[in-house]
């Protein structure tokens, strides 16, 4: 049958996924492909990146109709965005929701300044390199990147979870030590933020 | 009112810098003195920032208070001098409430004290133990270098400048050259 319109752009967008035939065996493959067919994301955004993932995960682009949607709370999702530069202050934040999240995660980053730095390269309170701290599955470039880059991402994201190649989790839990270490020198010996409101209260509130 | 600015203050620093926004040098200790005449006086009751610039060379501050009238048409600049070293200026946080946050910043950013204000804790920034970060002698790229790991360049590292440069006269010698063939028949 001749495909076009949002047919044809949703088979080429497909293509690849369906075409994976690299499981060892018929269990694996089952899981991976429930894996790859139900991706929960976070909601969550930090940096100007954020600002595209409405549109990608609403009517226009439709990240649903490949199996992405939104996840409320960190324990209930699979993939974290971290979507633009990264401060220190936010970095804690970002650890502490990484290590919520369930096994298996993932974590998507998007835009040149998760890359190198972006045009915050010599921005004193930016980290420049994000896999220095978390390990990252896939990097979408761009400053900052259109929704289409970002289904593009996941797509690739998800073939590499269908192979059962993305495992960058049991990586953090290997090397933990290396990125503890990174994290502590920019961050201190107290990575985690504090989970009390005192600063708030002490502020009396907004 | 400019008149009885320039005599009351022995400053002749008045400056119209549009007509609905004016600006005048003081010396630090009458700073409130002019604010309290124009606030109650000249109605400029609002105070809508607290403004510094690093003035390095000359080792001073420069804190530029905006003050804004009650129907928003008139803005009136103060501008004065502290100095740089344990830089400190009295609060206004009792008078203006919004000063209180103002100064916090001004805090964090260039270390400048406000004796008076309860609340001078970090606002934007987390733990941070260097110099504060806007004041000029805080080198940011210096920072950079030794605390942050960097990504290598690409493999082929090529300067992307100068490697535009080069393809360009490449395309056009040849594109010359083409012409010349061209005429040739
Ligand atoms: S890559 Fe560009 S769009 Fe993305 S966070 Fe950085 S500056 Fe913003």
């Amino acid at each position: 049958m001749e495909h076009n319109g949002f047919l044809l752009e949703q088979k080429t967008l497909e293509g690849d996924l369906n075409s994976d035939t690299s499981h060892k065996n018929s269990v694996d493959f089952l899981m991976n492909w429930f894996r790859k067919r139900s991706i929960f994301v976070l909601a969550y955004g930090t940096g100007c990146g954020a600002i595209e993932m409405p549109p990608t995960f609403t009517s226009r682009y439709d990240a649903e109709r490949l199996g992405i949607r939104g996840a409320a709370t960190p324990r209930q999702a699979d993939v974290i965005i971290v979507s633009g530069y990264c401060s220190y202050k936010t970095l804690r934040r970002i650890i502490r929701t990484y290590e919520q999240m369930s096994n298996p995660k993932y974590i998507l980053a998007l835009g040149s300044c998760t890359v190198n730095g972006g045009m915050y390269w010599d921005s004193y309170n930016t980290i420049k390199k994000l896999e220095d701290y978390l390990p990252v599955d896939m990097y979408v470039n761009g400053c900052m990147p259109r929704p289409e880059s970002i289904l593009e991402g996941f797509i690739a994201l998800q073939k590499e979870i269908g192979e059962g190649k993305a495992s960058s989790w049991k990586k953090y839990e290997e090397n933990y030590e290396f990125y503890r270490k990174n994290q502590e020198a920019i961050l201190g010996k107290k990575v985690e933020p504090s989970y009390d409101a005192d600063w708030y209260l002490y502020d009396g509130g907004l | 009112m400019f008149n009885e600015i320039k005599q009351r203050f022995a400053t002749d620093d008045v400056e119209v810098k549009r007509n609905d926004l004016y600006k005048v040098r003081i010396k630090y200790s009458r700073l409130f003195e002019l604010m309290h005449m124009l606030r109650d006086e000249y109605d400029y009751k609002t105070l809508n920032a607290i403004t510094c610039t690093d003035w390095i060379e000359e080792g001073h501050f420069a804190l530029t208070y905006m003050l804004t009238t009650e129907d928003r048409k008139y803005t009136f600049m103060i501008q004065t001098m502290i100095n740089r070293e344990d830089a400190q200026a009295k609060t206004l946080s009792h008078e203006y409430k919004q000063a209180q946050i103002m100064e916090r910043d001004l805090h964090e950013m260039y270390g400048i004290d406000f004796p008076g204000n309860e609340n001078l804790k970090e606002l934007s920034l987390e733990s941070w133990v260097h110099t504060p970060p806007l004041r000029r002698e805080f080198d940011t790229l210096e920072f950079v270098t030794n605390h942050l790991i960097f990504r290598e360049g690409r493999e082929d590292n090529v300067d992307t400048k100068a490697e535009t440069k080069r393809l360009r006269a490449e395309k056009k010698a040849q594109k010359s050259k083409d012409e010349e063939v061209k005429d040739g028949k």
